[in-house]
This record gives C-alpha cells, sequence and structure tokens, in this order.
C-alpha cells in the first residue's frame, strides 16, 4: 500500500509539472488574468427584444444586438448579463408561462438584418431563471425570430426559424419540439432564401398559430427583401397544416410581413406589409383571426424599412391600442387607424413591451438602448446601466492614463479614459462625431487633435478639442477620378512615421501630409472593380434601401509599416491585398497567394497588420460571413505577400474580424473572433479562447497600447473591454509552466500618489472599472492551490515584515496587488474608533522581497518601488516626510501600550481576587488616579457618529499622524508646529503615569507582593506591536 | 488520517476517469469520506475559527463560532473595542451597529430565513435528505484550472423582501480530491441583485481528522473581495450560553446591558 502512494504522489507530480506548454489549454495558463469592461453605457447599444414574466412586473428580459441578454430583476432599473458564455446576438427571448421564474429560451442571431448585424447559432434554454444555459439544438438556424410556448404543456416549444441572411439555408421555417428541445421537427419549410420572420401563438388556443414567411437575401453589395414566396400563414391544428391568409392583403410580390395577437381578444390581429405596392403597405387589421383583413394605415412611420422595423405590439388589456415599431415607433389608440409618434428618445425602434399591471409604462428598445416611459410614452428615460455599444474600431493615444477612441454603429464618435477617478464614469466620455461613427483616430503627436467619420465617408472630420473646432476634410474627386467608393465603415488611418500623415481608402489610397487639408492619390484602383457589385441604388428589394451600407469593391483597411513608411499594405471589401514597397508608385497585387493557401475568392479582407518585426511580414483576417461562410481566416506572410500560410486552428470557433501582433513578443498574437477573443502564444500553432470575464461577444478591432502593454477590444456589443498589460503572456515559457511556481519578471513599480475624491455617478448608472494602480505582482502555478497553508507577505531587503498579502491560488498566472502601504500603527483601546490613526503609511521606494510560503516551500522574488515618475518633490523632502511619519507612527503605538498598561492595572485592581481591605483601599485608589489620567488619553464615551465625545490625545495624535502620512508632500510649518505640541502632550501624559508608577501603583504593587499575589500579565512592548 | 486522506484521493483519481457516471451522492460522499467521514462530521459539536484580518494595514482579530444547535458568532475585536455580526442565539438574529456599538436585532425576514434553514450545520450536504434539501448535479466545470462537479442544492426557500424566494448555491466539487473550491450564490436584494456572490475556499488543513478550508475569499462576479486566512480552527470549542445571546430584551434595557458588556 505504501509503495501504491508513493507511486501515486510521484506520478501525479510529474503529471503537474511535466506538462510543455503547448499541451496546456487557456483555463490552464491564464489563471487570474480578468478583462476589464469600461462600457461606456451612456449612448448604448442596440437592443433587439424585450420580454417580460407573465405574473411579476419586476422581472424583464432584453436580447441585444451583440451584447447579450440581459435580466432585471427590480422593475426595470437595474440589469444584469445572464448569457456572458454563448452567442450574444440574440433574436427573441421568450419565458414559459408554466414556469416563468424558472424556464427561458434564448433563440440567437438578430432578426433586424441591418449590414452589421451578426449571426446566431442556436437555440439555448435555462431551467434556473437564466443562472445555467443549455443548447438545445438549430444550430444552423442563423437567426431565430419567435419562441412560442404552449402555457399548458412546457415540453411544446414552436420556433421560427428566419434562418440565414447571406445564402441559402434549409434551416429555417417553423420547428417544433415535444419534449422541451431535446429534438425538433421542421413543420413548415418554404425555400432556402424564405425564412419564418414572425410566429405567434393563441393565447386561448394554443393549436392555433399564425406564420409570417420572408423571402430576404443580403449580400456584401446589396440587400432584397420580398419575392413571391412572402406570405402569411395560419395554423388551426398545431402546426401540422398551414393555410395562406390573405383575404385582404396586397397582390403581387410582398416583403417583411408582421403579425400580432392582441392579448384582451384574440379575434383581433394587426399585421404589417411591405407591398411593391407602397400604397398599399403599412398596417392591416383583422378582426376575425385573419380570415379578413382591413388596410388601416400607410403612414411613413408604418412603412419604413421593414426589414428593420416589423414588430407590434398590442396592449395588453386594451385591443385598440397598438404599437409599431419604426424609425421613431408609432402608437396607435384608435385600433391602428391613426398614429402618432412615441416620445423622444434614440431613433429605431424595434420592440415595446408594457408593464404587465399599468400600461402606462413601457419598455422600448431602440439602436441607442433601452429607454422607459411612465406615461403611457409621451416621455422616455434611457436605462443608465446597459454597456451594450457597438464599436466598429478602437484606437489609443499616448496620454497617462491614455484615452481611447472608437465609432460605433448609430452612436457617432467618442473618446474617453482608460481610467478615472472612482471609475470611468459616463460624464467622462466625450463625443466627436454624429451618425454612425466608425474609424476614429488621435493625431499621434497632438493629441487634441482627432479624426472621425459618418457612414460611407459622408464626412470625414478633423476636431481640435482645444479650439473645440471641426473641419470636414474629406477626400473629393479631382478631374478624370471616377465616383469615390467608401465603404460604410470607411478606413481611415494616421502614420507611424509621419504625425501629420493620414489615410483614406475609397477605391484608391489617398493621402494627406497636412492633417486633411490636401490630398493626393497614391493608388490606382485596388479593388476588382466588379461593376455587378456596384448597383446600391437598386439594393433593398421592394423597398428601397440606398443608405451606402451596401458600398461594395472598396478599401476597408490600409496600414503603414512601422518599419518602413514606403511600405503600405491594403485590403479590400471584395478580396483583394495589395503592397507597395514605395510608398505608392508601385503596388502588386498579391491576394494569388492567399487564394494558394485556401483563402476563397473575394473573401472580404477585414483587417491587415503590419508586423513590427520585420517590413516584410504582415498578417491578414478574412471575413467570409457575408458570403454565409462562418470560417475564420487569418495568413502570415513573410515576404512581402509573395507567400502566406494559414495561422488558423480548428481551436477558433466562429469567423474572424480583427487581430493583434503582440509588440514586443512575435510569437504572441491576438484574434478577434463573433464569439470572443483567441490567443496564441506559438504562432498560431494553438489558439486559446480566453473567457476570464471575457463574453463571447464579437471583437470588431484589437488595439494594443504600447506604454502599458494593455489589450484593448472594440466589441461590438459590449463597448470597450480592456486586458491590462499582457507582459506576463510574453514570459510563458516551459520553464515557467513546469516550475512549482514561477515568478513573472516585472517593470519597476511606481507608486501612485494620486488622491481624489472619487466620481459622480448614481446607483443606477454603469461606471466602469479602473486598472489596479498597485505593484502586480505576477506568478505561474502549475496546479490551483487547495491543501495546505499558502501565504505571501512583503519585507524588505533585511527580512522585516512590511505587509501581508492574499496570495492568488488559480492554475496558470495569478496577479497579486500591493497598495505600496505598510501596516497601520496600533492605536489606543477606547470606547470610539480612532479613526484618524487608521492610515497605513507608504513605504519608501527601494527593492522589497515578495515571499510566498507554499506548504513547506518557500518563493521569493525581489521588486524594484520607486517614486512617482511625475513628483516634483525631492529626496530629502520624502526622507523628511517619512522620518516624520515614523515618529508619529512609534507615538502612537507608545500610547497605545501606555494605554495598555493602565488598563491593565484597572482592571487588575477592579477585579483582584482578595478581601484585604487595605489593598482593596489602594486597588480603589489605584483605579481613579488611572482612570482620570486615560480620561485624558482617549475618547471614554460617546459613539462613532453624531454623539462623539472631545478628541483627547489618542484622536489629536492620530489626526496629526494620519495627516501627515496620508499627504504625498512633506509636513508643513504649522502642522510640524503640531507634532511638536504631541510631543509635549505625550511626553506630558508619560510624566504623569511615572507619578503614578513611582507612588500608587508601586505601593499597590508592593501589596501585592506582601499577599502573594501575582502581577497581572503584561505582553512586553514588542509583542505588543508585532503585526506579522 | 492522512493516509486515509490519500487513498481516498487514488479512488477519487480513479472516479475521475468515469466522471460521467458518477452520481450526485458519490460525489458527496467522497467528499465525506475524503475530510474525514461522515461520522467524524455528525459528532461535530461545533467549531472556533479565528483569524487577523487584515483591512488595509490594519490588523483586526476575528473569532468565529459556528455550533451545530446553529448558533454562531463572529466576534471582531477592534481598538479595543468587541462587536459582534451575524450573531444568533437560536432566536434572535444580531449584530453590533458600527456607529453608535449597540447590538440591533436584524429584520425579521433574515431571522425567520435563518430558522427556515437550521440543522445545517456543518454544512448543508451532510444531512440534505432529513432536512428536505435537493441536490442535483449540473455537470462539470472548469474553476480555477480545475475540472469540478457543479452540484446545485436548493434548500428551504427564504423571504426576500416580502416575496418566497427559492434558495439555491451551487457547489463546485474538484473532481480530483472532491472538496468544494467555489460556492456561488444569487445575490437576492439590493443593488447588486441577480449577481452572484462568489465563495472561493482553499488552504484545506486537517484538525483532529477534519479537513477544514483555512483561506476563504467572498468576492462578488465582478471585485477581487476580501480573503479570511484562519489561523486556527477549533473543534468543539467551550461556548457560554452569553457569547451568543442577544444582549438585552427591552430597549433601554438593552442599551445599558450593551454598554456593560462592552466595557
Amino acid at each position: 500500500m505504501k509503495t501504491l502512494l508513493t507511486a501515486c504522489i510521484a506520478l501525479c507530480a510529474a503529471a503537474v509539472y511535466g506538462q510543455s506548454i503547448d499541451e496546456l489549454d487557456g483555463n490552464d495558463l491564464f489563471g487570474g488574468i480578468r478583462a476589464r469592461h469600461i462600457g461606456p453605457a451612456l449612448m448604448s447599444g442596440r437592443v433587439s427584444d424585450i420580454e417580460g414574466h407573465p405574473s411579476d412586473k419586476n422581472v424583464i428580459y432584453i436580447g441585444t444586438a451583440g451584447g447579450g441578454v440581459w435580466k432585471s430583476n427590480d422593475g426595470g432599473v437595474m440589469f444584469n448579463s445572464i448569457f456572458d458564455d454563448h452567442c450574444q446576438s440574440i433574436g427573441n427571448v421568450a419565458v414559459d408561462p408554466n414556469d416563468p421564474d424558472k424556464t427561458i429560451w434564448v433563440g440567437t442571431g438578430e432578426i433586424w438584418t441591418r449590414n452589421s448585424t451578426s449571426v446566431g447559432d442556436g437555440i439555448y434554454k435555462s431551467t434556473d431563471g437564466g443562472k445555467n444555459w443549455k443548447k438545445m439544438g438549430l444550430a444552423n438556424s442563423d437567426r431565430i425570430s419567435s419562441i412560442e410556448i404552449n402555457p399548458n404543456n412546457s415540453n411544446e416549444v414552436y420556433v421560427g426559424a428566419q434562418g440565414a441572411l447571406w445564402g441559402d439555408s434549409k434551416e429555417r421555417g417553423v420547428y417544433k419540439t415535444s419534449d422541451g428541445g431535446e429534438t425538433w421537427e421542421q413543420l413548415f419549410y418554404v425555400n432556402e432564401s424564405t425564412g419564418c420572420s414572425d410566429l405567434i401563438m393563441d393565447p386561448n388556443d394554443p393549436n392555433t398559430l399564425y406564420a409570417s414567411f420572408w423571402e430576404h437575401r443580403r449580400t456584401a453589395w446589396s440587400f432584397s427583401s420580398g419575392g413571391e414566396h412572402s406570405a402569411l400563414y395560419k395554423s388551426t391544428d398545431g402546426g401540422k397544416n398551414w393555410k395562406k391568409i390573405h383575404n385582404g392583403f396586397p397582390e403581387g410580390k410582398l416583403g417583411r410581413i408582421a403579425i400580432a395577437i392582441a392579448p384582451s381578444n384574440s379575434s383581433i390581429l394587426y399585421s404589417v406589409v411591405e407591398s411593391e405596392d407602397e400604397r398599399k403597405s403599412g398596417m392591416y387589421r383583422s378582426d376575425d383571426g385573419g380570415a379578413t383583413w382591413r388596410h388601416t394605415n400607410k403612414d411613413f412611420g408604418l412603412i419604413v424599412r421593414p426589414f428593420y422595423f416589423s414588430r407590434i405590439v398590442v396592449d395588453p388589456k386594451d385591443p385598440e391600442i397598438v404599437v409599431k415599431a419604426g424609425l421613431f415607433g408609432s402608437i396607435s389608440r384608435d385600433g391602428g387607424t391613426t398614429f402618432k409618434s412615441l416620445g423622444s428618445m434614440h431613433p429605431d425602434i424595434h420592440d415595446i413591451w408594457f408593464d404587465i399591471n399599468d400600461n402606462d409604462k413601457m419598455f422600448v428598445a431602440t439602436d441607442g438602448g433601452l429607454y422607459r416611459s411612465l406615461n403611457k410614452g409621451i416621455t422616455m428615460e434611457i436605462i443608465e446601466n446597459l454597456p451594450i455599444s457597438q464599436f466598429y474600431h478602437v484606437s489609443v493615444d499616448n496620454q497617462t492614463p491614455y484615452n481611447i477612441y472608437g465609432g460605433l454603429q448609430d452612436n457617432g464618435s467618442w473618446f474617453g479614459p482608460s481610467r478615472s477617478p472612482g471609475g470611468i464614469e459616463s460624464r467622462d466620455w466625450e463625443v466627436i462625431g454624429v451618425g454612425d461613427g466608425f474609424r476614429v483616430y488621435p493625431h499621434p503627436t497632438e493629441p487634441h487633435i482627432m479624426y472621425s467619420e459618418m457612414q460611407g465617408a459622408e464626412a470625414i472630420w478633423r476636431y481640435d478639442h482645444k479650439l473645440r473646432q471641426t473641419k470636414t476634410i474629406t477626400p473629393f474627386k479631382a478631374e478624370g477620378d471616377p465616383k469615390l467608393r467608401y465603404n460604410w465603415n470607411a478606413p481611415i488611418t494616421t502614420s507611424p512615421s509621419n504625425p501629420d500623415r493620414l489615410y483614406v481608402g475609397s477605391q484608391f489610397v489617398h493621402v494627406s501630409d497636412d492633417r486633411g487639408d490636401t490630398w493626393r492619390k497614391i493608388s490606382p484602383d485596388l479593388t476588382t472593380n466588379d461593376k455587378s457589385k456596384q448597383n446600391q441604388a437598386e439594393s433593398g428589394g421592394l423597398s428601397k434601401d440606398n443608405s451606402g451600407a451596401e458600398n461594395h469593391c472598396t478599401i476597408f483597411t490600409i496600414a503603414e509599416s512601422s518599419l518602413d513608411e514606403q511600405v503600405i499594405w491594403v485590403g479590400t471589401d471584395d478580396g483583394n491585398v495589395q503592397v507597395t514597397k514605395d510608398g505608392g508608385k508601385n503596388w502588386t497585387n498579391v491576394t494569388k497567394g492567399i487564394i494558394s493557401a485556401g483563402l476563397p475568392l473575394n473573401t472580404w479582407c477585414y483587417h491587415i497588420e503590419a508586423s513590427v518585426f520585420n517590413k516584410g511580414t504582415a498578417y491578414a483576417v478574412f471575413d467570409g460571413h457575408t458570403k454565409n461562410d462562418k470560417n475564420a481566416y487569418c495568413y502570415k506572410t513573410t515576404d512581402f505577400g509573395q507567400t502566406w500560410t494559414s495561422i488558423v486552428t480548428d481551436d477558433i470557433y466562429g469567423f474572424a474580424r480583427s487581430f493583434q501582433e503582440d509588440l514586443k513578443n512575435p510569437n504572441l498574437l491576438y484574434l478577434g473572433t463573433e464569439f470572443g477573443l483567441y490567443i496564441t502564444i506559438n504562432g498560431g500553432k494553438k489558439w486559446l479562447k480566453f473567457d476570464n470575464n471575457m463574453p463571447a461577444t464579437a471583437i470588431h478591432y484589437l488595439e494594443m497600447h504600447e506604454g502599458t502593454s494593455d489589450l484593448i477590444m472594440g466589441t461590438h456589443g459590449r463597448g470597450i473591454i480592456i486586458l491590462d498589460d499582457v507582459s506576463p503572456l510574453r514570459q510563458l515559457t516551459d520553464e515557467a509552466v513546469q516550475s512549482k511556481l514561477f515568478f513573472m519578471e516585472t517593470p519597476v513599480f511606481h507608486m501612485n500618489e494620486e488622491s481624489t475624491f472619487g466620481g459622480t455617478s448614481s446607483e443606477v448608472q454603469f461606471v466602469g472599472a479602473n486598472p489596479s494602480t498597485g505593484a502586480r505582482i505576477v506568478y505561474f502555478l502549475p496546479k490551483r492551490h487547495t491543501f495546505g497553508k499558502m501565504s505571501m507577505k512583503v519585507v524588505d531587503m533585511e527580512d522585516n515584515f512590511v505587509a501581508s498579502l492574499s496570495p492568488g491560488k488559480h492554475k496558470g498566472l495569478n496577479f497579486v496587488y500591493w497598495s505600496y502601504n505598510s501596516t497601520a500603527p496600533v492605536l489606543a483601546s477606547g470606547k470610539t474608533f480612532a479613526q484618524g490613526g487608521m492610515v497605513s503609511p507608504r513605504v519608501s521606494a527601494g527593492k522589497y522581497k515578495i515571499v510566498i510560503q507554499k506548504g513547506k516551500d518557500v518563493f521569493e522574488h525581489v521588486i524594484d518601488v520607486a517614486y512617482p515618475e511625475n513628483s516634483v518633490l525631492t529626496i530629502e523632502e520624502r526622507k523628511k516626510q517619512e522620518a516624520i511619519t515614523k515618529k508619529l507612527y512609534d507615538m502612537n503605538e507608545s500610547l497605545a501600550y501606555l494605554v495598555y498598561e493602565i488598563d491593565t492595572w484597572i482592571d487588575a485592581a477592579n477585579t483582584a481576587l482578595s478581601e484585604d481591605s487595605k489593598l482593596k483601599k489602594m486597588g480603589a485608589k489605584l483605579s481613579d488616579e488611572l482612570t482620570l489620567l486615560k480620561k485624558d488619553l482617549v475618547i471614554t464615551s460617546g459613539d462613532n457618529y453624531v454623539g462623539r465625545a472631545e478628541n483627547q490625545l489618542r484622536e489629536d495624535l492620530g489626526e496629526i499622524y494620519g495627516t501627515i502620512a496620508g499627504n504625498y508632500d512633506p509636513p508643513t510649518a504649522s502642522q510640524m508646529d503640531n507634532v511638536a505640541l504631541m510631543e509635549k502632550e505625550l511626553a506630558d501624559a508619560f510624566a504623569r503615569m511615572d507619578e503614578i508608577r513611582g507612588g500608587t501603583l508601586k505601593k499597590y504593587k508592593a501589596m501585592l507582593t506582601k499577599l502573594e499575589i501575582k502581577e497581572p500579565e503584561m505582553k512586553p512592548y514588542d509583542e505588543y506591536v508585532k503585526k506579522d | 488520517m492522512k493516509k486515509i486522506f490519500l487513498s481516498a484521493a487514488i479512488v477519487g483519481a480513479s472516479l475521475f476517469s468515469f466522471a460521467q457516471d458518477i452520481t450526485v451522492d458519490e460525489i458527496l460522499d467522497n467528499y465525506f469520506e475524503n475530510t474525514g467521514g461522515r461520522k467524524a462530521w455528525s459528532k461535530l459539536e461545533g467549531h472556533k475559527m479565528s483569524a487577523e484580518l487584515d483591512q488595509q494595514g490594519m490588523i483586526i482579530p476575528i473569532e468565529v463560532y459556528e455550533m451545530k444547535d446553529d448558533r454562531a458568532i463572529t466576534k471582531i475585536t477592534f481598538q479595543g473595542m468587541e462587536l459582534a455580526q451575524g450573531a444568533f442565539d437560536g432566536e434572535v438574529l444580531w449584530s453590533t451597529n458600527f456607529m453608535n456599538m449597540r447590538p440591533e436585532k436584524a429584520a425579521a425576514e433574515a431571522t425567520e430565513n435563518k430558522k427556515r434553514n437550521l440543522g445545517s450545520y456543518p454544512n448543508p450536504f451532510l444531512n440534505y435528505k432529513d432536512l428536505g434539501y435537493e441536490v442535483e448535479l449540473m455537470g462539470t466545470e472548469d474553476i480555477d484550472g480545475v475540472e469540478c462537479y457543479k452540484v446545485k442544492i436548493t434548500m428551504n426557500p427564504t423571504m426576500v423582501d416580502g416575496e418566497e424566494t427559492e434558495n439555491t448555491e451551487f457547489y463546485y466539487f474538484d473532481a480530483e480530491n472532491f472538496v468544494p473550491i467555489r460556492v456561488e450564490a444569487e445575490i437576492t436584494s439590493g443593488q447588486m441583485m441577480g449577481q452572484m456572490a462568489i465563495t472561493e475556499l482553499s488552504d484545506y488543513q486537517e484538525v483532529d481528522g477534519l479537513y477544514f478550508p483555512f483561506s476563504v475569499t467572498m468576492r462578488s462576479e465582478e471585485g477581487p473581495g476580501q480573503t479570511i486566512e484562519f489561523d486556527s480552527i477549533e473543534l468543539n470549542p467551550e461556548v457560554s450560553d452569553d457569547l451568543f445571546k442577544f444582549p438585552g430584551g427591552e430597549e433601554s434595557e438593552e442599551t445599558e446591558e450593551a454598554e456593560e458588556k462592552q466595557e
């Protein structure tokens, strides 16, 4: 048995320490790294669906376009994300009416099919109110429009699958499960381009269903809504048979059709129909369960952009009140005959939810977040804690703290700080562009100059933040130029070599060396210039929709090499990659090499990263989802594009858009996909999913801040997310992961002496997290520490105790922060808290040892602590402050020990177990004298709030100590006067105690000796003030 | 004890290879077996845990008492004052108010909730069937780089702001050695309602044959939280009724007695 045990231990040890780094997965390596979410939430983002609990007004769910599912438990004041680990693009949320507290269904894939919409990956179910989720299938349904649950049988669920947007697909139509989602039957299918865009169940009869089918298709260059196959159907036998119900509908081709039933009268139906005859588009009403229809309204608000706004919501109590989603949202109080707009809020309304008990109260889903009205939709207020903002791009400057710049879907362009007093608040963000925002850059050396744009480069702006002046600098076509084709998300970029240089891409590369005042074209048309993909005026299908969103055959990414300004890379949305090595005089189309390496032709080049290590090296990321291809494509060249190698592996789920090469370690690469972040530490041989506080959200852009080594993610649904200082990832080696505990190298830590008064946000506003300002100690553990003691402390180089820390115990990287403070002084016991003295002094600059004891093993690591880089103080001034702080620290502790001595003797005198009357009398005298002295040393009455008594010596001494220790600079002359006063008062106190010691106490001790009573025990001073 | 534990770990290791087949009761059996045995846990009358909390450099001694009969108290000693938190004497749940240093009863709902789930010592799994609790194996999940069994326990419902609310916690048992390394419970009231409160457990050490986590970190989903590292754990401590008892009944009497107690 003993042998077996020994063998097991040896084997276990080998298993733990023997793994090479390439064998480990993300959970083994990343350990305690946590993504930091900074929002912002002030502009919020697109909300696609709202669903409430049928009987608890406080429970409300929202599905979002790219930010997952959020739940409120308090009637819509605060929301929490409950779907972080899964696809964040949401089509529909449904609450089981039979089990509304627990059973929730989520259909993924947004159904408001704008150009930038993401994709879904199936249907999910929770049976505990959203704490845990299980994928229930329909993985290729792409977008789920509706989930209807039989109110008498939770196992019977009908699903409307809108299906693939960007290509043919058979996984669409109406599905049913009869076993709670284990298996699905396709009940109704039309064809490969027509999906179910709305499905509703009669609340009084679960066998009666209405389903609208929509023929539609998007390509990268066009959109088509409508056709022969769009139609509205009804089934009265639980979906077995379906009948078209068009009596009263327009003839000819139809587009998207919305359908709703009045909850209070299920004979009344409303439908909004997109018709090829626009005069016949709009609202239809049926009062006989769909047997006949009458056209009630064709106002702008009812017919605008059907692909984006096909949702009708009927008041739960009043069948005549009906709301239609739209540009502004329209509400009718006369059964759909006339409408007025909802109150002022962010435009583009996608869904409405009426409070179940009070139909004056409603929630409205928009492109700019969730709104709430308490007065029938007349005035609206935004929910301020939904950081679901949809960035297309982010960039950074080199200020301290650095700022982050970015543009958002329908929410303009902004910049805000990477940290801020009290956290990153809404008020920290400034708007620097309107419309849809995309690429935003600060001037590299004068960051008060900022560049931003709106959709399709309708305007490119240079904004002077100091002067508050905006100048439009969009390049125009010159004589002989064709029409300039700008992408919806047109590329702008600055230059690493020339701070005044700016690049803009149409089908040409435009360069300015004077911040956009004058432009020159440095390329021919670099796209395929395929004329068949340039008919955007015809885009939209039955309803024309030429917003610029389908502009194609355009340049999408431009990258100047930081090693050679003559080397410029360009990627186009129609699949070309071109490079120049002479600043634009000659361009080489290097696409062929990528196609040879496996890339399908004409796949959108989303990002090119010019390597910082070698000017012939670049990475190119391609996104095929607009061709219904959801594979990830990322290629590397080391020979200026002559040959390319794929660096993606099967580890990656979903298509990719963004990429970042680490600035220090060429094998450390970051890939942003539609479902989150992947990291490779071996140049792409193996990719590791990063999911520590990192939702599975689409990452549209990755940027690395050179000064801090932060990785900044511009997500399209969860705002900006940061991995702070990724330098430990650069140090992951076999040696590190095979050691019992391995300390990562750390930079010199500069103490932070900022002291601010915090933020101003209210409880209901999102506040982005700040990074820690402490010394970050990083170590790798090959196995989670679970058994035996593990402790961590800071000692000086002579091994004197400074502070204790709580060690991280994850498998993988662990991060422990030290605030540069030692321990607070021991303060005298009193009746109240000695608040002023509860300050731990900052340590001096110098070297310190971090000591970790793990079982019997001890691990040490030396760190270097320096004063702040921007400090104006001299070393002499710092030494003076430290010396006075130390003096006051010791004075506080000597007072504490004095009070301890007094208390010990008072206690002894009051509790002496002797009937000797002389001793008792002397004890009472001693107690009185000591109590009198104590009253002048510490507060002995009152409380910790407004009932507090007058300060005594402990409080005064604590206050001057706390003031000086807490200040960033040396004590002032008046503070030193107070220190002198305190010294005198403390000396007086000791003198008074000496008097008692030499008088009554001496006599009392003598009596004790005589009576053979033991003196009370007292800890020696060193033990009394010991901290470790 | 150490030998027993190691051999149990071997059993655990072999079970792990067919992890999918394991039942929740087998997980709990292994947990109790590996940490001292059901019999020893059942015999335990109470324990006292001592720690020195480091609050921004201030060292604050605390003592936590938990008793089989559900009496409990966390005693904090600070600058010569003693404060009670989460004290329960069998009838009254109470704490010291930090502003005026007087004892205050918890809201009736909190006391009621405490009483609804009596008998959960030393943890709700030991007698979960007798208590009417339900346990369910949710699957496996990676926690801190460790494959864990996720076990849901549903205890007696509690009242939250006037509404009866399901009372569940999720325990993550290390699949290799079956000790829980994380507990999650939904925050049911207040500003953070709907988020999970996370308790991380480590530094398991033996105390007279029973294994306890000596390091407990409590945090929210976002924050780094607060770690308590216990210096010692004493089994079956001698305690007096006064330790847990709410100091006083009527308001005036209550105040005076509390003041006396502190002095």
